[in-house]
């Protein structure tokens, strides 16, 4: 259902969420990972009734928070509620907008029914670049939020792409909350391309037994831009799997907090869960945290993780000055190889779009039209989006 | 049929799920109480009265006594985190007293320590172990220590080995003892800190002149007699530029029912090209609150090596921490720890790489069972200027049964674009493979889950001298007696 209001039209002054994308497990708080605050504007509170989603996605955690969602739920019109019918095949993929531009805050549900299939497109999208120069302001141009929540029921199986892309005059928060039934599959793909100040929560709960979650989360930040992001996997049922694959580059004075949380519980038995994240840093003034963390209280299972940091070693940086590439050209190889994967499994026209826009701006015109053309395509713009 | 009957009455208890059940351990080397009748022992709690007697026992200068002081402002002031580690709440400093001395003059022989304080470091075999392979040995028990010596040749290469409040009145190490106390753990640095230097009492100085390199190790031993009271003794140790020492400090405690409290600090100042290695056997009472704090400084081209086995306590926050300030420093830290029942035990390590060209490489293993919980929390901060720096964090976990608890929170904060750090961890049990493959060879299901135990902890205890990782190794033991998991 189409939503008739972005929410924050006519808000009054700002407010400030202290406790985004808290982890489960936390640790020194001198080292100041355990959260990021945001100054976001205050809700307008006008007498109307908006709709709902139903109660059953409140259950559902979407790695930001109790207080961020709570403010998603009262700065947004009326909530999206999609449902995919049991044993279906959705052909069309549905796709979950958020125009940063436009300061949207969007709460989105979608019900995957027992044994249905359905692919899922979070886009989040904005211009508003700034010459990169500056830190960031603490009062941000705009605000917008995506905040999305899937139920996979029994043996249902779920395709998830997730694109934010955005200039870094914007500030965005974004929330995936998953909850998955025995059997039940999620294969997610996330590409955080840009954005001033953006906070991402990925929160999974494989509850049934041989419930199974893929995560592929790539990203990018550079000039002055903040990113942080709580991945957090609860493993409840037995034989479940996680696997979450992160990797990005972190450039120029770019930050990046990186909390990835799995939680193998008791009586998960034959459960594993892994994570790992590499990181190539390319810039001379960058932030890098991560907090790679493994909760368990049951024997019968495996947990590993993993992290490496580093930079392209000088010996890598002469092979490919051998071959013509300057060092600030063989770094943007890399950042055009992220684009190439984000361009590569944009499923639709909306998130291309998306894709493109940023792969313009970050990695320039050329290199942008090089992707396009790769796939034999021709950019569209993400501001004539086809939604759900 | 004997050998039937031996075979059912020796098999161990199974659980539902096919896993014997894990007994009790025997903790008779340890768990042996002397009385303290004649001991000096201050009211429980904690006023300015308490800090000011104990201040006034030891004839401090007036530094100390104001340090003292602010330290116990600071005390009230801090809060503990509210959002991680392990349940303080049964630790209540009114029922904590802070200082219990035996009325005994500190001995340079132990024919002059009183027959009981005797017979318990007998009992631990720490006199025994003076003779064979120590360059030195420190006795504390409870708040004093009780014998303190060194080697006559080691004593002539100019090293220093003796108490801190000993250092203070001397005019030659007073100035070297206010140079450095307290610099490298701030009393601000959390609630516990604050406490310890508000009535700390015991514990070493160590003075390593430059380019001394000692053949033999130093050790102090920690024990804690009293119930219902606290252990706050400060290691002050100055490895000079080119020296060499290994010192080593073994903790323990019989068991009460009242909490006891154990909150030390250890300062390490490694000089330029110098190497220290530390190494700790903690096996403090299972009613022990064990919230010590170790911290070193490594100057340029020198070498800090932790080596930690934690057995004991009810809780246990304890993270050394290593500040890499020279170039080209080094640090390596290896370390496992056993929970079993009744233990919730936070440990791990720190290293903050400053220095262009350091080198970190932390090994940490944990064994957990009977409901025990083990955390291992680590941080790692590369510094602007830690050009090329590196590090290395590996965690492995084992869990014995399906009750217990393992956590894995490394943190790493990097801000270097020429540094690699890198992390691994995994969380498992023993394969029923490598048990089958055991038992087919004739070992029994507890021996095979021994011999795996051991197996697991080699890494560790292959860093400590031969005898402490006997010691190590049986504390393993006694703690898998029974324990097919």
């Amino acid at each position: 259902m189409a939503s008739t209001s972005t929410g924050l039209e006519g808000t009054t002054g700002a407010m400030t969420l202290t406790h985004v994308n808290v982890p489960p497990a936390q640790t020194w708080n001198y080292l100041k990972i355990d959260q990021i605050a945001l100054s976001v504007p205050v809700p307008a509170s006008a007498g109307t009734v908006p709709t709902r989603l139903p109660r059953l996605f409140s259950r559902i955690g979407a790695g930001v928070g109790a207080e961020a969602v709570s403010w998603v739920e009262a700065a947004t019109g009326d909530s999206r509620y999609v449902e995919v019918p049991r044993g279906t095949v959705r052909e069309d993929p549905i796709v979950l907008s958020c125009d940063a531009d436009a300061g949207e805050v969007r709460d989105s549900g979608v019900m995957v029914r027992g044994g249905a299939t359905a692919t899922i497109v979070v886009v989040s999208h904005g211009s508003g670049d700034s010459d990169g120069d500056a830190p960031l302001s603490p009062t941000p141009v705009a605000t917008s939020a995506n905040l999305v929540r899937v139920y996979a029921e029994k043996g249902a199986t779920v395709h998830l792409v997730e694109v934010v892309a955005m200039g870094d005059e914007r500030q965005h928060l974004e929330g995936i909350g998953l909850a998955a039934e025995d059997g039940a599959r999620v294969d997610a793909r996330q590409y955080l391309l840009g954005g001033g100040r953006v906070a991402v929560g990925f929160e999974a709960d494989l509850a049934g037994d041989a419930a199974t979650l893929n995560l592929d989360s790539r990203y990018i930040v550079r000039h002055h831009e903040v990113l942080d992001v709580n991945h957090a996997v609860l493993q409840r049922g037995e034989r479940t799997r996680c696997d979450i694959q992160t990797s990005g580059v972190l450039a120029d004075a770019g930050q990046k907090t990186m909390r990835e949380t799995i939680d193998l519980r008791h009586g998960g038995h034959g459960s594993k869960g892994n994570e790992r994240e590499t990181v190539l840093v390319t810039g001379d003034d960058i932030v890098n945290r991560t907090l790679p963390v493994i909760l368990c209280d049951e024997d019968d299972v495996a947990g590993n993780h993993g992290a490496s940091i580093g930079s392209v070693s000088p010996e890598q940086m002469t092979y490919l000055a051998d071959r013509g590439l300057s060092d600030g050209e063989a770094e943007a190889l890399f950042a055009r190889a992220l684009f190439d994967d984000a361009v590569i499994h944009a499923p639709e026209q909306q998130s291309l779009a998306a894709v493109l826009d940023r792969a313009a701006t970050v990695v320039g015109d050329d290199m942008a039209h090089d992707l396009a053309s790769g796939l034999g395509i021709e950019p569209a713009s993400a501001d004539d989006p086809k939604e759900e | 049929m004997a050998d039937e009957k031996d075979r059912v009455t020796t098999r161990p208890e199974v659980d539902e799920r096919g896993r014997s059940k894990v007994q009790d351990v025997d903790r008779s080397l340890y768990d042996f109480v002397k009385s303290e009748e004649g001991y000096e022992r201050y009211a429980d709690g904690l006023t300015p009265d308490i800090v000011r007697s104990i201040s006034a026992k030891k004839d401090e200068p007036d530094w100390m006594l104001k340090m003292r002081l602010e330290a116990l402002e600071r005390f009230h002031d801090i809060d503990m985190a509210p959002n991680w580690g392990p349940d303080t709440s049964g630790l209540n400093m009114d029922d904590i007293s802070t200082y219990v001395s035996p009325k005994t003059k500190q001995a340079r022989d132990w024919n002059d320590v009183p027959a009981d304080i005797k017979d318990t470091f007998e009992r631990l075999g720490i006199p025994q172990a003076e003779r064979d392979s120590l360059a030195g040995v420190g006795a504390q028990y409870d708040s004093e220590i009780v014998y303190h010596n060194m080697r006559e040749e080691v004593a002539k290469q100019g090293v220093v080995y003796t108490t801190i409040e000993d250092a203070i009145h001397d005019p030659q190490w007073e100035p070297v003892v206010r140079k450095y106390f307290g610099t490298l753990i701030p009393m601000t640095d959390h609630k516990f800190a604050a406490l310890h230097y508000a009535v700390w009492s015991g514990g070493s100085f160590v003075y390593v002149p430059e380019g001394v390199s000692l053949d033999y190790p130093l050790q102090s031993y920690f024990r804690l007699n009293a119930s219902g009271a606290g252990q706050f003794e400060h290691t002050l140790i100055v490895v000079e530029p080119g020296a060499n020492l290994h010192f080593i400090e073994g903790c323990s405690a019989p068991k009460y029912y009242e909490a006891n409290l154990h909150a030390g600090a250890v300062e390490l100042f490694v000089g330029d090209g110098a190497r220290l290695r530390y190494s700790t056997i903690e096996n403090w009472s299972k009613n022990m609150y064990n919230l010590n704090t170790k911290r070193a400084r490594v100057g340029a081209d020198a070498t800090m090596e932790w080596v930690s086995g934690s057995f004991g306590s009810h809780v246990s926050y304890l993270y050394p921490t290593t500040i890499l300030q020279g170039d080209r420093s080094v640090c390596e830290y290896t370390g496992i720890t056993f929970s079993g029942a009744n233990q919730d035990l936070d440990t791990g390590c720190k290293v903050i790489l400053n220095g262009r060209d350091t080198r970190a490489s932390m090994s940490a293993k944990s064994i957990s069972k009977d409901g025990g919980v083990n955390t291992f929390r680590s941080s790692v901060v590369v510094g602007r200027h830690a050009d090329n720096a590196r590090c290395t964090v590996s965690c492995q976990s084992l869990m014995l049964d399906d009750i217990s608890r393992s956590d894995t929170i490394p943190a790493m904060d990097v801000r270097n674009r020429t540094a690699s750090v890198g992390h691994e961890a995994t969380i498992g049990r023993i394969s029923d493979d490598t048990i089958l493959y055991l038992m087919s060879r004739g070992c029994s299901e507890e021996e095979a889950r021994t011999m795996v135990v051991n197996g697991f902890a080699n890494p560790v205890s292959k860093e400590l001298p031969l005898e402490y990782a006997v010691e190590m190794n049986n504390l393993i033991k006694l703690e898998m007696e029974g324990a097919i998991g």
